[in-house]
């Protein structure tokens, strides 16, 4: 199982890279929202409120147009088939979830930069910052792994994604907001979102691992 | 076999008595006058909303477990009455948004218990979506069956969640934490006769569907044996 979770992930980074859709598309949307928002605002700073939920809302819709697509592509390439057939359903979720992951990581790494460099946002506490940042890509790459499954078996179409996406992650986002306005602001954070967002993503990838095989094999 | 029918056709009593229970019977509120009638709606309706969902996910669990198809159209069971969730849902949302209106002087103002109607508002669009993208395919049960699992599940969260985000201006339970009861005697057993109504009402309708579907699918093995 370790083999072929390794060998997925090493397929998936593989096609991946050849051609950088996914990243590409997540990446471009990212500066190309940031821009626009520091442009329409003429440089002027916005309170830390409305900073993190411009953020958060840039994080969620960047990874909505690149999480989906490592299933997406199985399904539109016609390799979904030979997927189900060759590998066990458990080490599939388990590679797609990685990947996703990894994927979640690249997406914050470009998008928060930009975020911090064009909105002249002050961090008051780093530290929590970043973790804040990565417990809630950790949360969203989470709950979409299966979520991705389930948009490529319906055939992809469009924004179906976002659509079943975002009840599911309002938690995540509302925390999220709420833990990036404790790093920007000045009073010292406490611990309780980021257990939050953690309890979240640990709860939501057990429920996806038991369900994805009902969602993954044909019935 | 007639007993469930039986029982459920006590719908036809049990809803005129309750719209003539809360129109003539039961008193008007002191500070919102016959305006608060419509709670005899609206609490009634939220209550169905999440019964709907409830039956929902339990048909999709049941869907899931059952991998011999020991019973037949669950996922269509889990369909049907997240249809009638979604209608009852939207009914919810505009007699809630009514009484705010009467009540708060708005129509919309995110209290908690309105955040978590259209969070499941949210949650039934998304699920029809994906069945309405999924129209033509097998999986379509399956998948449908998952994502109302996934978004029952998520929902201990926002029951966590949404309280502490909004604040709420809604008036308080009608059990609170002191165990008193604030609506009078009349009142409480016009409530109680309005949700046994629309719970009658919703299981009715439920029947009738999932009969529907059942006859559909009879018809359509007829016209294939015929081809």
């Amino acid at each position: 199982m370790g083999r072929d979770i390794l060998r997925n992930i090493q397929k998936d980074f593989l096609v991946e890279f050849r051609s950088r859709f996914a990243l590409n598309v997540s990446a471009s949307f990212a500066a190309i929202v940031t821009i626009a928002i520091s442009l329409t605002a003429g440089g002027v700073p916005f309170p830390v409120p409305v900073q993190s939920i411009l953020l958060w809302i840039v994080i969620f819709f960047s990874a909505m147009n690149g999480l989906s697509h490592i299933f997406v592509r199985e399904e539109d390439q016609a390799t979904a088939l030979f997927l189900r057939i060759s590998v066990s359903v458990d080490s599939i979720f388990i590679s797609k979830f990685i990947f996703n992951q990894v994927f979640m990581v690249i997406i914050l790494a470009v998008v928060t930069p930009l975020f911090l460099f064009f909105l002249q946002v002050q961090v008051q506490h780093v530290a929590y910052f970043i973790f804040s940042i990565m417990a809630g890509g950790f949360s969203i790459a989470a709950a979409t792994t299966i979520l991705a499954a389930m948009v490529a078996k319906a055939g992809g179409k469009g924004s179906l994604f976002t659509i079943i996406s975002f009840p599911i992650l309002l938690p995540v986002l509302w925390i999220s907001i709420s833990s990036t306005s404790a790093a920007l602001s000045t009073p010292p954070p406490t611990g309780g979102n980021l257990l939050f967002l953690l309890a979240f993503s640990g709860f939501i990838s057990v429920i996806s691992f038991l369900l994805f095989r009902f969602v993954w094999l044909d019935d | 076999m007639k007993v469930i029918p039986t029982a459920l056709k006590s719908v036809y009593l049990l809803v005129p008595v309750a719209i003539i229970m809360a129109f003539l019977w039961a008193p008007p509120a002191q500070v919102l006058g016959d305006a608060s009638r419509i709670l005899y709606f609206h609490v009634p309706l939220a209550w169905v909303s999440i019964l709907a969902f409830i039956v929902a996910g339990i048909f999709s669990i049941a869907y899931l477990v059952d991998k011999k198809h020991t019973f037949t159209g669950l996922d269509e069971k889990a369909y049907n009455s997240a249809a009638l969730g979604l209608a009852f849902t939207i009914l919810t949302v505009i007699a809630g948004s009514i009484w705010a209106k009467i009540s708060w002087g708005v129509f919309w103002n995110w209290d908690p218990r309105e955040t978590s109607i259209v969070i499941i508002l949210l949650i039934y669009i998304a699920y029809f979506s994906i069945q309405g993208a999924m129209a033509s395919s097998e999986n379509r049960g399956m998948v449908g069956s998952a994502y109302l699992i996934l978004a029952m599940v998520t929902l201990p969260f926002f029951a966590f969640l949404v309280p502490r985000i909004y604040p709420s201006l809604h008036p308080d339970p009608i059990i609170n934490a002191d165990r008193k009861i604030f609506l009078d005697d009349q009142m409480r057993s016009t409530l109680a006769v309005a949700i046994v109504s629309f719970t009658m009402l919703y299981c009715y309708i439920l029947h009738i569907m999932n009969r529907m579907m059942k006859l559909k699918k009879h018809i359509e093995e007829i016209y294939h044996d015929a081809d």
